[in-house]
């Protein structure tokens, strides 16, 4: 039997103000990007909780993407200060114990940067593809 | 020692603090926690501080103690990581730093160079003296010298051993929430031993400017996990991205209670 090439599975953590909604004008635009992605809606991108992205990595997940609004442009004026220093944190925890850093990533993304959400959802995947199935994965 | 006593007598007899929560000598010399009262006062010469390796988490007890008696003043006998928990446990609103009076012990060299411990001694100092802090953990360094492949076998193989018993939670001082994200069935797996991979990763975000390396996590560990290192490297992360110190009581409140006024980092390249 021919191996099956390798698809990643990404979860994106989308805040509603901003990245879903450039998620949503790529759409109308007809942009393509990977269908790799599945996408979970959140409020803000503040309230994303370091539990939520480890849990999605125990689940299965190859890669975690995060997008929120632009500092200084969050619908609840400061959440996104939150947001930064979760994921910086986090990735360097993983990288601590070699749990794959790059598997996490982080892009402000504003409701009108369409052409920016399909790019980085293209080179996340990539990215990802390269990398080959989470070490988590093979572990859990 | 006999300062020490005598400090605590005093306290007592003046009624300047409801008890003492320190260390006595039990039967066959064995140390045990204690709290010694002006009921008691005889008791107070039997009071001891322990030997390195005798330790509990006192600072847990002074929590229920001052949640159940909120008006009372208690004296406690704190070593530097001791005081460094009471100073989180103050910030947390968990303790009244007015309502808590401290007796101070420095820590031995010998138990320094184990915990690798920055400051092992409190701001009062009733017993024992100043040594040598350990500034950076050997510990630490060798697993940041390592490559990412061996890094997570290594942790794997530690995670692999957790036998979900919650111990070091348990023990743990600054573990004061009433409900627990590690019991979350929404977070973690329920009913699986060993447990997910990222219990321990989940229990090291809570420890993250909260923790006061104390290191009785590790000691209560069955299964001989290193937790230590990993809290100590999580804190070392809370100073080199926040500047927050945990344990100081000057730097606060901790990053993670507020939003913070402005933005000092940017998400990393992809």
């Amino acid at each position: 039997m021919a191996e099956k090439e390798f698809e990643p599975k990404i979860i994106g953590f989308f805040c509603n103000w901003c990245t879903y909604a450039s998620a949503d004008l790529a759409g109308i635009s007809r942009l393509q990007y990977p269908p790799n992605i599945r996408v979970i809606r959140v409020m803000c991108s503040g309230s994303i909780s370091p539990h939520h992205v480890l849990r999605a990595f125990q689940k299965g997940a190859d890669g975690v993407l995060i997008g929120g609004c632009h500092i200084g442009d969050c619908h609840y004026l400061r959440g996104n200060y939150m947001t930064i220093k979760r994921v910086r944190f986090l990735q360097d925890l993983l990288k601590f114990t070699g749990f794959e850093p790059e598997r996490l990533h982080l892009e402000w993304i504003s409701a009108a940067e369409a052409p920016k959400f399909a790019e980085v959802v293209r080179k996340f995947t990539e990215k990802i593809r390269k990398m080959g199935p989470s070490r988590l994965k093979q572990a859990a | 020692m006999d300062k020490l006593r005598e400090k605590v007598r005093n306290l007592l007899k003046e009624n300047k603090v409801a008890g003492y929560l320190g260390y006595i000598e039990g039967e066959g010399g064995h140390p045990l926690p204690h709290f010694f009262t002006k009921e008691r006062l005889e008791e107070v010469e039997r009071a001891i501080v322990p030997p390195d390796n005798a330790r509990y988490p006192l600072d847990k007890i002074l929590e229920s103690l001052a949640a159940a008696y909120p008006d009372e003043t208690f004296a406690i006998q704190v070593r530097g990581c001791d005081e460094r928990g009471l100073n989180e446990l103050y910030k947390w609103g968990q303790l009244d730093p007015d309502k808590v009076v401290l007796v101070g012990v420095a820590c031995t060299q010998a138990q320094a160079d184990y915990c690798e411990c920055p400051a092992p001694w409190p701001s009062v100092i009733d017993y024992g003296e100043k040594c040598e802090p350990v500034l950076q953990s050997r510990r630490v360094s060798r697993i940041e010298a390592l490559t990412q492949e061996e890094a997570f076998q290594e942790w794997l193989g530690h995670f692999e051993r957790c036998i979900k018993c919650y111990g070091c939670r348990d023990v743990c001082p600054m573990c004061f929430c009433k409900e627990c994200s590690l019991e979350h069935p929404e977070l973690l797996s329920t009913g699986k031993v060993p447990p997910d991979v990222i219990f321990q990763l989940v229990r090291a975000i809570h420890m993250a400017g909260r923790c006061i390396d104390c290191g009785l996590c590790e000691e209560a560990c069955p299964a001989h996990i290193p937790l230590r290192v990993l809290y100590k490297k999580a804190n070392l992360l809370v100073k080199d991205l926040f500047a927050y110190e945990t344990g100081s009581p000057v730097t606060g409140p901790s990053p993670w209670k507020s939003l913070g006024e402005e933005v000092t980092l940017e998400p990393k390249p992809m």
